[in-house]
């Protein structure tokens, strides 16, 4: 049951969610002879995936107030640039301050990203502005860090084609309608194939829960309980690439506090706050207001760059409702829940919570948790497999 | 155990294909339907080149009758002097202009010379065409 | 989706409307496609894309829709809208006239509903595909330490637009269309360590650059002004003999 290619066809994981982490999930256990099917309802990272700003993530933002967060993110964030080359942005970070209060986080910050191993370098005003340019000319400091930028959809793209071509079945606009569930066991699901318009089912030995923010939906048909909450924010996107690095605001999380460039476009973001349902969320006005306000703190011509597009996307964090009204006290880490101790359920797990960089990461620990249940004694490779181009997912 | 997800073998196979064009797949070029200036301009030429060989064509079989004889030569120029048949060499006249600009432009654009002006030419064109042609259809028309 | 009560009637949001669609149905299997027809409820920031979602959630959960990053940097959700390539993240509702015809991308395989099946748009590609290049933007800034210059991603967000205006992929499917083409030309504009004379000769083919016609529909489609045109005509430029236009093909003001 070792395997480092050959298949073990008797073990089949049905992952249902075709985001990052489904995708990450369908390579870590393809590479680890597992036969992997994985079911999307739409198109692959169409739920909360693509819609994120790009942020290849240093961890500096989280480096104060959650740390376990923060030391996830650099350490993904090295491993995404040597299996992913190619597919990133890599022109750092500024972390600005522009208000006093903004300078009391300074120290703070530093020793938060020193203590969970993210480099900093700080630079005075004139320093910065030479960088970037187009800074508020009114800066105090700015800190730069190992930020990035990663397409959002086809970052993930090359886990599928990879996944794809070591023999993962990937199956986009395959939605699951019903878990099959007997005697507190999950064995598979009901899917409804929007190609053809019939409906079958795939059976598994474990059912992956890889929905995000819709897992709360999934985990209900397995008659178990998920402590997800969904909590979108908004994004803008203006034309213009008016910075090259990615410019973040130093102080503790707050809105717009960060503008990153994609292209020829600067998206600015974000907002927090929760809903019951990730598929109907509005756009509120007022948030996309904010979004140039403080965008514009960071870098003023935001004020004058011309509207592309405004969106929301729903991010899932783990805890539950009470206690957690804006959503941005809650965690930002992920988590593995192995059903069968949680609740008793046989043959399903949850994967959920985490952040865009650390995809990898998250689906390591799950496929982990996995291989477990299965008796396979693989371990993870991803952390040194170079990941095929994002093209290869659509050639033979 | 491992039946697959339903709906492989259907999607493998190649899909129908959404092709724009009033008729069947060749006339997409002539569906004018949501087209740019660029489209307008390449679809007139083709229309203007078939016309300019249907003419090119007529024009021989005229000139053939110079062959039957001379009253047929002179029926011929009777027709040819009547008022529609003027109208008509204005249009002859348009269609050898159009070509014939457009033909520059696209000579000047699609070899690269100047490969993102094709708007500008355009309109250049349009100003010279329209003079010449003004020009033309005042003496087809008022005669010389 | 498995989703909310279908009896609902649509109330309009406040500055609203009703606005009717008619949106292409096929499932495989269809001996014809079909259209639907669905009242939406619209209003002034209504995008494309949220009025078929807002059917998909209440009204038919069986149509498929292709999206991802809600704000034209993924190019998945080109359709054509009343007979115009579109990218429906980024098109208002209101900008489209009264009554909506929502299709599918012209001359790439359909998939389902307005889904194409996108491998023969990625077929015709060159072999190597330029997706990273350097960054134009602020060229007066420094770079920091240990970055040598700004990079960033290609305009190019394959999005299919250009392929499906383009009349010539329309009567040819052989033509390789302007998005491999435009990204031929990026490759001898910037080669990134690839051998350009083997770019040249892949664009030097019959169903290469020699098969447009300069119909322009790519530019006039493409969202992210790659203007793929004026970069074929660049490309038989040098084909030709003559130089490689360099900077400054941006595309043409209006």
């Amino acid at each position: 049951m070792t395997a480092s290619g050959p298949r073990t066809p008797e073990h089949h994981v049905l992952i249902v969610g075709g985001g990052g982490t489904g995708g990450a999930l369908a390579h870590d256990l393809t590479l680890r002879g597992v036969h992997v099917t994985l079911v999307e309802r739409g198109e692959l990272t169409s739920g909360t995936t693509g819609r994120h700003h790009g942020l290849l993530h240093s961890g500096a933002r989280y480096a104060v107030h959650d740390q376990e967060s923060a030391v996830e993110c650099i350490e993904e964030n090295a491993i995404l640039r040597r299996i992913c080359p190619g597919s990133f942005e890599e022109n750092d970070g500024l972390f600005v301050g522009v208000t006093d209060e903004d300078m009391d986080y300074l120290e703070g910050f530093l020793k938060g990203c020193a203590e969970c191993g993210i480099p900093t370098q700080v630079l005075k005003p004139d320093e910065a502005l030479r960088l970037e340019p187009n800074l508020n000319p009114d800066l105090k400091v700015a800190v730069r860090v190992p930020d990035g930028t990663m397409d959002a959809m086809r970052m993930p793209l090359r886990f599928f084609a990879t996944a794809k071509h070591g023999g993962a079945d990937i199956r986009p606009y395959t939605e699951v309608t019903d878990l099959i569930v007997h005697d507190r066991t999950v064995s598979g699901a009901v899917v409804r194939d929007h190609v053809t318009g019939t409906e079958g089912e795939v059976r598994a030995d474990v059912t992956v829960n890889a929905t995000g923010p819709w897992s709360e939906r999934i985990a209900r048909m397995a008659g178990v309980d998920v402590p997800i909450q969904p909590s979108p924010g908004v994004l803008l996107a203006l034309r213009g690439r008016l910075c090259n690095m990615v410019v973040n605001r130093l102080h503790k999380s707050g809105d717009g506090d960060i503008i990153v460039p994609q292209r020829a476009l600067s998206v600015v973001g974000t907002s927090s706050w929760t809903v019951d349902d990730p598929d109907d969320l509005d756009v509120p006005e007022d948030h996309v207001q904010r979004m140039y306000d403080e965008g514009a703190k960071l870098i003023p011509a935001v004020r004058r760059a011309e509207f592309r597009a405004a969106w929301s996307a729903a991010r899932p964090l783990i805890g539950s409702r009470e206690g957690a009204p804006t959503g941005r006290e809650l965690s930002r880490t992920f988590k593995t829940y192995d059903h069968r101790e949680t609740d008793g359920v046989e043959g399903f797990v949850t994967i959920t919570g985490g952040k865009g960089t650390t995809l990898r990461g998250m689906a390591e620990l799950c496929a982990n948790v996995i291989c477990a249940k299965l008796g396979v004694e693989a371990e993870s490779r991803t952390r040194d497999v170079v990941l095929l181009p994002h093209t290869a997912y659509y050639a033979a | 155990m491992n039946a697959p997800a339903p709906g492989r073998e259907a999607r493998e196979a190649r899909g129908p294909l959404r092709r724009k064009g009033i008729g069947p797949s060749p006339s997409g070029w002539l569906d004018p339907r949501g087209r740019a200036l660029g489209s307008w301009a390449f679809a007139v030429n083709r229309v203007t080149g078939l016309g300019l060989v249907f003419y090119l064509y007529l024009h021989l079989g005229v000139l053939s009758l110079l062959l039957v004889g001379e009253s047929a030569w002179n029926d011929f120029l009777e027709l040819a002097t009547t008022t529609v048949f003027l109208l008509l060499d204005v249009l002859l006249l348009f269609g050898l202009l159009y070509h014939g600009l457009n033909g520059i432009r696209v000579a000047l654009v699609g070899s690269g010379v100047v490969p993102n002006r094709q708007r500008a030419l355009f309109w250049a064109g349009t100003v010279i065409g329209t003079l010449a042609l003004a020009y033309g259809a005042l003496h087809i028309l008022g005669g010389t | 989706m498995v989703t909310a009560a279908e009896t609902d009637a649509p109330t309009p949001p406040a500055g609203g409307e009703l606005r009717r669609f008619r949106v292409f149905r096929f499932k495989r299997g269809d001996a014809a496609p079909r259209f639907d027809e669905f009242d939406v409820p619209v209003g002034p920031k209504t995008t494309l894309l949220d009025a078929l979602r807002w059917i998909q959630l209440r009204r038919d959960g069986t149509l498929a829709l292709r999206h991802s990053c809600l704000h034209a940097s993924c190019g998945t959700c080109g359709v054509q809208a009343n007979g115009r390539e579109v990218l429906m993240c980024v098109t208002f509702v209101h900008d489209l006239g009264h009554e909506i015809t929502v299709e599918p991308l012209a001359n790439i395989p359909v998939l389902t509903d307005l889904v194409v099946d996108m491998r023969e748009f990625y077929a015709r590609f060159p072999d190597v595909h330029p997706f990273l290049r350097e960054s134009e933007f602020l060229p007066e800034a420094d770079t920091p330490d240990a970055i040598e210059r700004y990079a960033r991603y290609e305009d190019c967000i394959e999005c299919g637009l250009c392929v499906s205006a383009c009349p010539i992929v329309a009567t040819s499917d052989r033509y390789v269309g302007p998005a491999a083409l435009a990204a031929a030309q990026r490759l001898a504009e910037e080669p990134r360590g690839v051998d350009v004379e083997d770019v040249l000769d892949w664009a030097d083919a019959e169903d290469g650059v020699w098969r447009c016609h300069a119909a322009f529909e790519c530019t006039e489609a493409c969202p992210s002004n790659v203007n793929p045109a004026a970069r074929i005509m660049a490309l038989r430029g040098v084909l030709v003999g003559g130089r490689l236009r360099l900077p400054g093909l941006r595309r043409e003001p209006a």
